[in-house]
């Protein structure tokens, strides 16, 4: 009796260890990059050209590279809002033309509907690099070249095949019946829209946000292309502008800096709205 | 049409339902008294249901008028009849808690809050789920949800209650004690009702008048004593009723009397449609067949198989001819499969039908 309990907890002993050994070693290959980057944004000037291991600063905590980053073209607040204004417009956009556009293709019937929802989600198939020049004319003929509005109503545009895709398929799970139950109560139009569909396609929302703000917080090309004026820089931009550094020497303190600051608002979003993202890509696979 | 007078509580006159050109619905007159409590059953597919979602406004009516209580509601917004509906799927809203359930209809017809919160307080007692007011749909149990859902229709005080198979979702048990539930329901709040089901049991134990559709037509009004014993044809005979009525081949000899293979039976009917040698159906239901000493008047057959249910028996039986025939027995010996009986039925329980399923009377 006594011989099979210690079997029985050496092999549970020996599963956790295994089950949290390769947790820990998944986690590492994930979190490493990271961690490399963070501590090395802390490095002096002095010992920002050294090989990458260790990756900690070995002569003490230093600003250097942060006041470097800070240093370089309008300010690193003035392009972490600049960064701010485009994604949290796109995010804004998207989601209410997305959620009017999902709710319409779910909801309605008119003629060719499919046809034009297979249309909007054909042009996921287009790589948006082959329409950047006419999307810069259309831009520079609206006097929106240059400007942050001109580049959100871009990403906006890039973003709403898969959101309005994502919405359609979030209104598809609400059954019918809530929203006849709600034209008996008497909500109708814009008020059974919000008081009683969105609360249920809020996994929906949360995806199509989520994904909207890291596209348009990372994208570097179509922001490349259109913004050229220094001020105007997003942080991707931003961030190749700092490599580029002086007479062709790669200020590497600073790209880490920067890849630091760029990384906190993404996980600050996506720790605000992961209960309701999971939720979101699950929706309709069971049940 | 005949509205405006006081005692009618829904009257629907010729309504019509296409989608495209294939018209599902096809011309329904029905009045309905205050205080009714009305039941629609039919085969799946029979309209039943487009019918009370035309009633609720949830569907657009093709031709035809609604009114209840005397006013035209055909083109009126749901919210706008005076209606209240129970779903099948419930339907609450699962982001409320069962008080924002029960008070979201009143909320926006924006009634004052503390008269919400008193009605909503008072239909809780009700229907005993005031427990239950601070809990999400999710929360709760399939009988509690139902519970819930017909409350947000009683708070509303509408004129005519909507029921679409309100109790399918549910198990055996609960279905019976729901039943019961919103029979106490409608006699206390004496509410015109208007429920809809393919449930037998439940149309014929909640209804003061049952509307038996098919194919997008009435095929009989009435009590349901009157649908079930006096059916005005074939199919409003086979359908009520369970095990349904035996129809048994019979062939009109012109002298009053029928043929089923070699037994001659009386037929109570008028023959002056009839020719001899013509082929009618004899309807009888299964607990009106007796077993006993052959004779005149009777039917032979030979047990197939028994079904034993406690209190009942039923015995599957086939005539010499092939026809089967399905027995209720309550008292007697069993019999034994292969044992030839034979059977007879009261004169006036004999129904006949037309070949088409028209009554003969």
């Amino acid at each position: 009796m006594r011989i099979r309990r210690e079997i029985r907890a050496r092999k549970a002993l020996r599963d956790r260890i295994a089950y949290h050994g390769i947790g820990i070693g998944a986690a590492f290959f994930f979190l490493a990059p990271f961690a490399v980057s963070f501590l090395a944004s802390f490095r002096p000037n002095s010992e920002s050209g050294r090989p990458p291991l260790p990756p900690w600063p070995l002569s003490g905590l230093s600003f250097d590279a942060y006041r470097a980053l800070d240093s370089f073209g309008s300010g690193i607040w003035q392009h972490m809002f600049n960064s701010l204004v485009v994604s949290i417009g796109t995010v804004v956009l998207t989601v209410a033309v997305s959620v009017l556009a999902g709710y319409g293709f779910s909801r309605y019937r008119f003629p060719f509907k499919n046809a034009l929802f297979v249309l909007i989600i054909a042009t996921l198939m287009i790589p948006f690099q082959s329409i950047l020049t006419p999307l810069f004319i259309i831009l520079a003929r609206l006097g929106l070249n240059n400007s942050l509005l001109g580049l959100m109503l871009v990403y906006v545009t890039l973003q709403l095949p898969f959101s309005v895709f994502m919405m359609r398929n979030a209104f598809d799970a609400v059954p019918k019946e809530i929203e006849e139950a709600a034209r008996i109560d008497g909500a109708r139009d814009l008020r059974l829209l919000v008081r009683v569909l969105l609360p249920l396609v809020m996994p929906g929302i949360a995806t199509v946000s989520i994904f909207a703000f890291l596209n348009a917080w990372n994208e570097f090309f179509a922001a490349l292309v259109l913004l050229s004026s220094n001020d105007n820089y997003t942080l991707p931009v931003l961030m190749t502008a700092v490599r580029a550094g002086r007479l062709g020497a790669i200020n590497w303190g600073a790209v880490e800096a920067g890849v630091a600051v760029m990384v906190v608002p993404c996980l600050f979003v996506f720790l605000l709205l992961q209960r309701y993202y999971m939720r979101g890509l699950m929706a309709g696979a069971v049940k | 049409m005949a509205n405006g007078i006081g005692n009618k509580s829904v009257v629907l006159g010729d309504i019509r339902k296409s989608y495209g050109n294939l018209e599902v619905i096809h011309g329904i007159d029905l009045t309905i008294e205050e205080g009714d409590f009305v039941v629609f059953v039919g085969p799946s597919g029979c309209g039943k249901s487009t019918l009370l979602r035309m009633i609720a406004g949830l569907e657009e009516v093709t031709e035809g008028e609604i009114a209840i209580k005397g006013r035209d509601v055909t083109d009126l917004d749901p919210s706008e009849r005076g209606i209240a509906m129970v779903f099948q799927s419930y339907a609450l809203y699962p982001h409320m808690s069962v008080r924002e359930n029960l008070g979201f209809g009143l909320k926006m017809a924006r009634t004052d809050p503390a008269d919400i919160e008193r009605r909503v307080a008072q239909v809780s007692a009700i229907l005993k789920i005031d427990p239950l007011l601070d809990r999400r749909p999710g929360q709760l149990s399939g009988g509690q949800r139902q519970r819930v859902a017909i409350g947000r229709a009683i708070v509303r005080k509408p004129d005519v209650f909507l029921f679409d198979e309100p109790l399918s979702n549910l198990d055996a048990e609960l279905r019976v004690s729901m039943r019961i539930e919103i029979a106490r329901l409608h006699r206390e709040l004496g509410n015109t009702m208007i429920y809809v089901t393919h449930d037998q049991t439940e149309a014929m134990t909640l209804a003061d008048q049952i509307v038996v559709l098919r194919d997008g037509r009435i095929e009989q009004t009435g009590s349901p004593r009157e649908v079930y014993e006096d059916p005005a044809n074939m199919f409003v005979a086979g359908f009520i009723g369970s095990p349904r009525m035996n129809f048994l081949e019979a062939e009109w000899q012109g002298d009053g009397t029928v043929h089923i293979g070699s037994a001659a039976l009386r037929a109570p009917i008028d023959g002056s449609s009839l020719a001899p040698g013509d082929r009618l159906r004899l309807g009888m239901r299964p607990e009106h067949l007796t077993v006993c000493e052959p004779g005149a008047e009777r039917i032979a057959a030979q047990v197939e198989f028994s079904e034993y249910l406690g209190g009942t028996r039923y015995l599957y039986c086939q005539l010499e001819d092939g026809q089967s025939l399905v027995v209720e027995q309550r008292e007697g010996p069993d019999w034994q499969v292969g044992e030839r009986v034979s059977f007879s039925v009261p004169e006036d329980r004999r129904r006949f039908f037309a070949g088409d399923g028209r009554r003969l009377r």
